[in-house]
């Protein structure tokens, strides 16, 4: 008796937990991929390495054939990789067709991820996303 | 010398539950369930967010609720108060539901009835915490909230009483250590009382009166006997024995923070601390895993991994982890309590062997690795305190508004350098009631001794906290 409600409480509380993660895995355990428009966006910073203070970030965004994309409006916001820290932003420039420059005061050292939002020319709005890690203190 | 309490003039004593509104609420049936639903259904919403929502840290509620504000709340209220949030722990709400439909049987496995396991789950943790970069992942996060769900339900639907929280959880393990240090104790408000009662329902629970194989109320499910209880160490504040005593003679009660670590009789549940290698040793990697925390934070951790890479010739993260593990919790350890219980022996006097004055005074360290954490936290939860609003603002679907995140940084680092102090002063006094308690020939040479350890821990924390902070994940061959 005792042995087949010790198995019935072991088979009832990993069923209640198989369930809970399979509803988990069945609703696609990340986050759904956005459908983008196909274009490219790479990044430059400097000084190397990067340190605390005044970086220049420099954003190179092309379409799908790596013709330079003009005239797109572009924001930056740069997050600590940690919880806890006020998100920065900073405007960005297209200084050449297709490049674009922002100028960033990095106030903490460590992993920053940015994210970048992208207006089209075609009113398409787009958000991608770089990292600068290992920002050394100044 | 401080002593303990322990009922000494009960009527003066600070009862929480004497206390209106606040002890009004404590005293009902149902309190515990009252207190647990929010955290339980934040622990649904961070677990869902966490999965599914954005997956950058800090716009995430799984990892901005945890590693911000749950853990910096937890030491605060340890400091000012006591051990609240295992009372609150969502975990139990799930178990206690289930344990509705389980009546587990079988006791946990008496070679398991320590602290070894969950200390080194505990270890587990840290090491994880720095592996996966924990802090930076909402993904890993909410499936550690899961994996604590699913292990409360599961060790407690197989072992009978409260198995998960006395021998499994670390968070409860740490919250033990850490409570040893709080102001209020669930403790007999009158031992007189205890010594004429015949019942015992605190320890034993009530049953129906017709039908005695129904419980209905639970006695102490940790085996703590209230008349024998001694200080915070296993006591998850359910308040199952206020419930249960039939005179109404268990309270919130106010104490000297610390004193418990002072004195060493035979414990209810727990036995004698100086006979227990396991709890000391779950005292001492709290304390050095505080050091290791913090060490995970700032600049020069990087510069050693770097170097152990270069030395070893490793490039895989695992290793070069697990030698600084060894090196924290281990290596230095060993070091510092080894040469200090030499001392003790050769300069103190004592004849007690020396593995067994190391074991006895470990414990002074609690106080100082709470500090330590208290620190550590309290940085992250004062600096980052107002970032719950926007955080939650978004995660609700609104506009996330960032405004000012929290205390200036700097302004906190006074704070930080307060509890590490407060720390020392705590373990300086137990260092000093416990060596001039013993019957040895000269207590201030060994209390001199170990005054130096906590020295040199406290040393070794200013400077991490002096250090700036770097937040990110390890990249060998960086920086």
């Amino acid at each position: 008796m005792q042995l087949c409600a010790e198995a019935r409480a072991v088979a009832g509380s990993s069923c209640l937990i198989a369930l809970c993660l399979c509803l988990l895995v069945v609703q696609g355990c990340r986050p759904a991929r956005e459908t983008l428009p196909a274009l490219k966006l790479t990044h430059e910073v400097s000084p190397q390495p990067p340190r605390v203070g005044h970086v220049r970030v420099t954003l190179k965004l092309t379409d799908s054939s790596g013709k330079p994309i003009t005239r797109a409006g572009l924001s930056i916001e740069g997050y600590m990789s940690h919880p806890g820290m006020k998100p920065i932003a900073a405007s960005v420039a297209e200084s050449e067709p297709g490049s674009y420059v922002s100028e960033i005061d990095l106030a903490m050292a460590g992993d920053w991820v940015f994210i970048v939002h992208i207006q089209l020319p075609g009113q398409v709005s787009v958000d991608r996303q770089f990292e600068i890690k290992g920002v050394l203190p100044a | 010398m401080f002593q303990p309490h322990r009922n000494s003039n009960p009527r003066n004593s600070f009862d929480l539950l004497r206390v209106p509104l606040v002890g009004t609420l404590l005293r009902q049936k149902h309190a515990r369930t009252l207190l647990q639903i929010p955290l339980f259904l934040i622990s649904i919403a961070m677990i869902l967010h966490g999965l599914f929502g954005p997956q950058l840290a800090p716009q995430n509620l799984a990892t901005t609720y945890t590693w911000l504000h749950f853990r910096g709340a937890l030491v605060f209220v340890l400091l000012l108060a006591g051990n609240f949030f295992c009372l609150a722990c969502p975990f139990m709400l799930v178990r206690n539901l289930a344990r509705k439909f389980f009546h587990p049987v079988r006791n946990w496995p008496r070679r398991l009835r320590n602290k070894w396991f969950s200390l080194g789950l505990f270890v587990t943790m840290l090491f994880l915490y720095e592996w996966l970069d924990l802090w930076a992942s909402p993904w890993w996060t909410a499936w550690l909230i899961v994996a604590y769900f699913a292990g409360a339900l599961l060790i407690d639907a197989v072992f009978k009483h409260a198995t998960f929280c006395k021998f499994v959880c670390p968070i409860g393990q740490f919250n033990f250590v850490a409570a040893t240090a709080s102001p209020l104790e669930v403790a007999v408000r009158d031992t007189a009382v205890c010594a004429g009662c015949s019942t015992k329902d605190c320890i034993r629970g009530v049953r129906e009166p017709a039908t005695p194989l129904v419980s209905i109320q639970r006695g102490c499910e940790l085996a703590l006997f209230q008349p024998r209880k001694v200080g915070n160490v296993d006591c998850t504040f359910c308040l199952d024995c206020v419930q249960a005593c039939p005179h109404d003679n268990v309270g919130i009660i106010s104490r000297v923070p610390a004193a418990e670590l002072t004195i060493d009789p035979m414990r209810s549940g727990l036995g004698i601390f100086s006979r227990r290698k396991d709890l000391a040793a779950l005292v001492i990697v709290f304390t050095f895993g505080a050091l290791l925390n913090a060490f995970g934070m700032v600049s020069p951790v990087y510069a050693l991994e770097n170097w152990v890479a270069r030395v070893s010739g490793v490039e895989r993260e695992f290793p070069v982890l697990a030698f600084i593990f060894g090196l924290f919790l281990v290596a230095e350890p060993l070091l510092l309590i080894g040469v200090a219980a030499w001392l003790t022996r050769i300069w103190g006097g004592t004849r007690k062997p020396m593995v067994a004055v190391a074991v006895r005074y470990s414990y002074v360290l609690a106080p100082l690795g709470f500090g330590i954490w208290l620190a550590h936290y309290g940085f992250h939860f004062l600096t980052g305190l107002y970032t719950i609003v926007p955080v939650t603002q978004a995660a609700l679907g609104g506009q996330p508004h960032w405004g000012t995140p929290g205390l200036a940084p700097n302004v906190v680092q006074i704070f930080e350098f307060g509890f590490v102090f407060l720390g020392l002063l705590g373990s300086l006094l137990v260092s000093y009631s416990i060596a001039f308690a013993e019957k040895v020939d000269r207590p201030s040479r060994i209390f001199a001794v170990w005054a130096i350890v906590a020295l040199i821990i406290t040393a070794g924390a200013l400077l991490l906290m002096s250090q700036p902070m770097e937040m990110r994940a390890v990249t060998l061959g960086v920086g």
